[in-house]
């Protein structure tokens, strides 16, 4: 405050001593007064000499008791007065002056600054103070909370004369308030779908209490840190959300299984319907082939049907018979006891014919002696249901 | 003159003196009693100057903002049920009768506290014995403040002072039993747990299940068309077939087992035994062509 007053600032540095600044002042004096004092008294000059002096030091003490009003105000600030204790006015940032002690004093509050408060931890979300974090909900469970209180002053007047230990008031109306709510909710409710209605609810009745205590408080914001079950049933909490997974996973699985099946049974399906098709296509073209050919033919004949007829039963007995193995027996020029040794005639046939699979016959050697006939369609039979089993 | 100037001093400091003798200040947060010889003749309420009488006049300050008084260890209490429940609380209280708070309590701040927490603890005892945990914890958890609140306010009342609000804070249950609770949400959360599972595994086999239903529907439905198909098509093969041989049956006859013999005797392998005399070798026997009978 001393730095205010001009004169002050000159003396240098160093604690100002009172006997110097006494002595200087008896010498500077004259010079300042001397010609008024000397105009209307001239006789008595040396005797105002030091009243004079005195006047001046009164002035000085004045003005730096004057100038001990000054202060200022933060932008983050407010200054609330008071004029013999009772309350003034608020003064907003900059420079401000107030009628200096005793009569006045002012106090200064921080207004924007964000205060935050820690309920179930302390600056860490590892560092839990149970004492503070265990809740019982609605349903009598157990919950482990840890949230963040954020505040800031609305009302540095109420903030300041109201409350003895406002700080101490947040923070024990932020534990009511949350266990209260907490209290009337479910656990599932607190633990997952209804984490941001509770601190929204807590954070409307905090502001409610507090504002009933006119505390001057304003909780800006309400933040959870940690909402879980209390670390003793931890295990199976996470085992209930791995099971909802599986849950997730067993459907997922019977989901992939039903779109790997269905489409593929579409598949077969269109291969049945575009094979009927194709059958159907298939056999009507044969009808009506054959029936263009019957037709034909059929006209030839009725122009000369017993030649026709002839021709077509020879050219046909002929091609079956130069086909086949024959026997033409007389019977009535033979005798009764004919032999027919039918199965030499068939081997006979057979070994003129290509020769069947050989592998065939190395496994079932036994048949080179039974009737060839057998052996054919036999081999072919093999040869299919050996060809089945070897497709996949 | 230096003595005319300290007589000013002096004079300067004993009217400082004696004002700050006869002057005091309220401050806004505070109430005051003057006593004059020990009576109490003046109540201040109101912050400002205020004037004693220097020597004879006493003053006496409280502080009338809202104090708390916050139960340092949790409480014990038993509910209807007959569990213990460990009770933290907080009360709000402040001074509005000074004189009356004098009077009854010396202005002792500490002694108060205990007066309250004895009324606290008395009417929490009482109304906790009425009721549940569950109703203490969340449906009359209201209720019960507020009825502490009016009670111990009434009670306070006689000490001049005024109870703004008596809050629970905690309700715990004591060591034992939250071991009890904590077996009990771990049952409580296999079962949830194990009802998921199952519910997964009965939503698969569902899924899976009808999946196989639409594969056999999906392929019956189609065989069933593909038959209906293929019908059409013999039927129309048949109906060809009809038309062409219906303008000869008799040719037709014929001509189709002519066909018949040449499909199925095509191979050396097949025998046949024949007879010379068979129509086919009629000219084999005689040029004629006529058979000997």
């Amino acid at each position: 405050m001393a730095l205010n007053d001009p004169n002050w600032g000159r003396r240098g540095d160093g604690p100002p001593d009172l006997d110097e600044i006494w002595n200087r002042l008896r010498q500077k004096l004259p010079g300042v007064f001397g010609g008024k004092g000397g105009g209307r008294e001239p006789g008595d000059g040396g005797g105002k000499r030091f009243p004079a002096g005195a006047w001046l030091l009164v002035a000085l003490v004045i003005i730096i008791w004057l100038a001990s009003g000054f202060y200022i105000v933060d932008a983050s600030q407010r200054g609330v007065v008071l004029r013999f204790g009772k309350y003034l006015q608020t003064t907003e940032p900059g420079p401000n002056w107030h009628l200096p002690y005793p009569i006045e004093s002012v106090e200064i509050v921080n207004l924007s600054q964000v205060r935050t408060l820690e309920v179930g931890y302390r600056t860490n979300v590892k560092n839990k103070v149970l004492k503070e974090s265990l809740m019982l909900t609605d349903d009598e469970n157990i919950v482990d909370l840890q949230f963040a209180v954020q505040y800031l002053i609305k009302d540095p007047k109420e903030f300041l004369f109201s409350n003895r230990n406002p700080d101490d008031s947040v923070m024990q109306v932020a534990e009511t308030a949350m266990r209260e709510i907490v209290g009337k909710s479910k656990m599932d409710f607190v633990l997952y779908e209804g984490r941001e209605s509770i601190r929204a609810q807590s954070q409307k009745l905090m502001q409610q209490i507090l504002d009933r205590y006119q505390s001057g408080v304003a909780i800006s914001q309400v933040t959870m840190q940690q909402a879980q079950p209390p670390e003793q049933v931890q295990a199976a909490f996470d085992d209930a959300v791995k099971a909802s997974q599986d849950r997730e996973r067993q459907i997922n699985e019977g989901q992939a299984y039903a779109n790997d099946v269905v489409p593929k049974a579409r598949g077969s399906a269109s291969r049945l319907m575009q094979e009927a098709e194709g059958y159907k296509q298939r056999i009507i073209a044969t009808a009506e082939g054959e029936a263009a050919r019957f037709r034909q033919i059929q006209t030839e004949y009725s122009r000369a049907p017993a030649v026709t007829r002839e021709r077509m039963y020879i050219d046909t007995v002929q091609q079956v018979l130069t086909n086949t193995s024959k026997v033409i027996v007389d019977q009535k020029a033979g005798s009764n006891l004919l032999f027919l040794p039918l199965d030499k005639l068939l081997q006979q046939s057979a070994a003129a014919a290509p020769p069947p699979d050989t592998t065939d016959r190395a496994q079932a050697p036994d048949m080179q002696q039974q009737s060839a006939p057998t052996v054919d369609p036999r081999s072919r039979d093999s040869f299919r249901s050996r060809d089945r089993e070897s497709r996949p | 003159m230096s003595r005319a100037f300290t007589a000013v001093l002096i004079a300067i400091v004993v009217v400082l003196v004696v004002a700050s003798l006869a002057m005091f200040t309220v401050d806004q947060r505070q109430n005051a009693i003057v006593f004059r010889l020990g009576e109490a003749v003046h109540v201040i309420t109101k912050p400002g100057l205020y004037f004693k009488m220097p020597l004879l006049d006493n003053v006496r300050f409280f502080d009338v903002r809202i104090l708390t008084l916050d139960s340092e260890e949790p409480e014990r209490f038993i509910t209807s049920e007959k569990k213990n429940v460990l009770v933290d609380s907080f009360v709000k209280w402040r001074i509005v009768d000074v004189v009356q708070y004098y009077i009854s309590v010396g202005g002792d701040e500490a002694r108060t506290r205990i007066r309250l927490a004895q009324t606290v603890n008395d009417n929490l005892r009482a109304e906790f014995g009425k009721r549940t945990i569950h109703e203490v914890v969340s449906g009359e958890r209201d209720r019960v403040m507020d009825l502490m609140r009016e009670k111990v306010d009434a009670d306070a009342r006689k000490i001049g002072v005024q109870v703004l609000d008596v809050r629970i804070k905690r309700v715990d249950l004591p060591q034992e039993v939250s071991e009890a609770v904590y077996r009990r949400m771990e049952a409580e959360r296999k079962r949830v747990a194990n009802e998921l599972r199952s519910l997964g595994f009965a939503e698969s086999e569902k899924i899976r299940a009808d999946a196989d239903r639409q594969r056999e529907v999906i392929v019956a439905e189609a065989y069933r068309d593909a038959q209906r198909i293929k019908g059409q098509g013999d039927a129309r093969a048949s109906q060809v077939y009809a038309q062409a041989f219906q303008a000869n049956p008799e040719f037709y006859a014929f001509y189709r087992s002519l066909e018949a013999y040449r499909q199925s005797l095509k191979s050396k392998s097949d025998v046949m035994v024949l007879d010379p005399s068979s129509d086919f070798f009629k000219y084999l026997k005689s040029p004629t062509g006529r058979l000997q009978k």
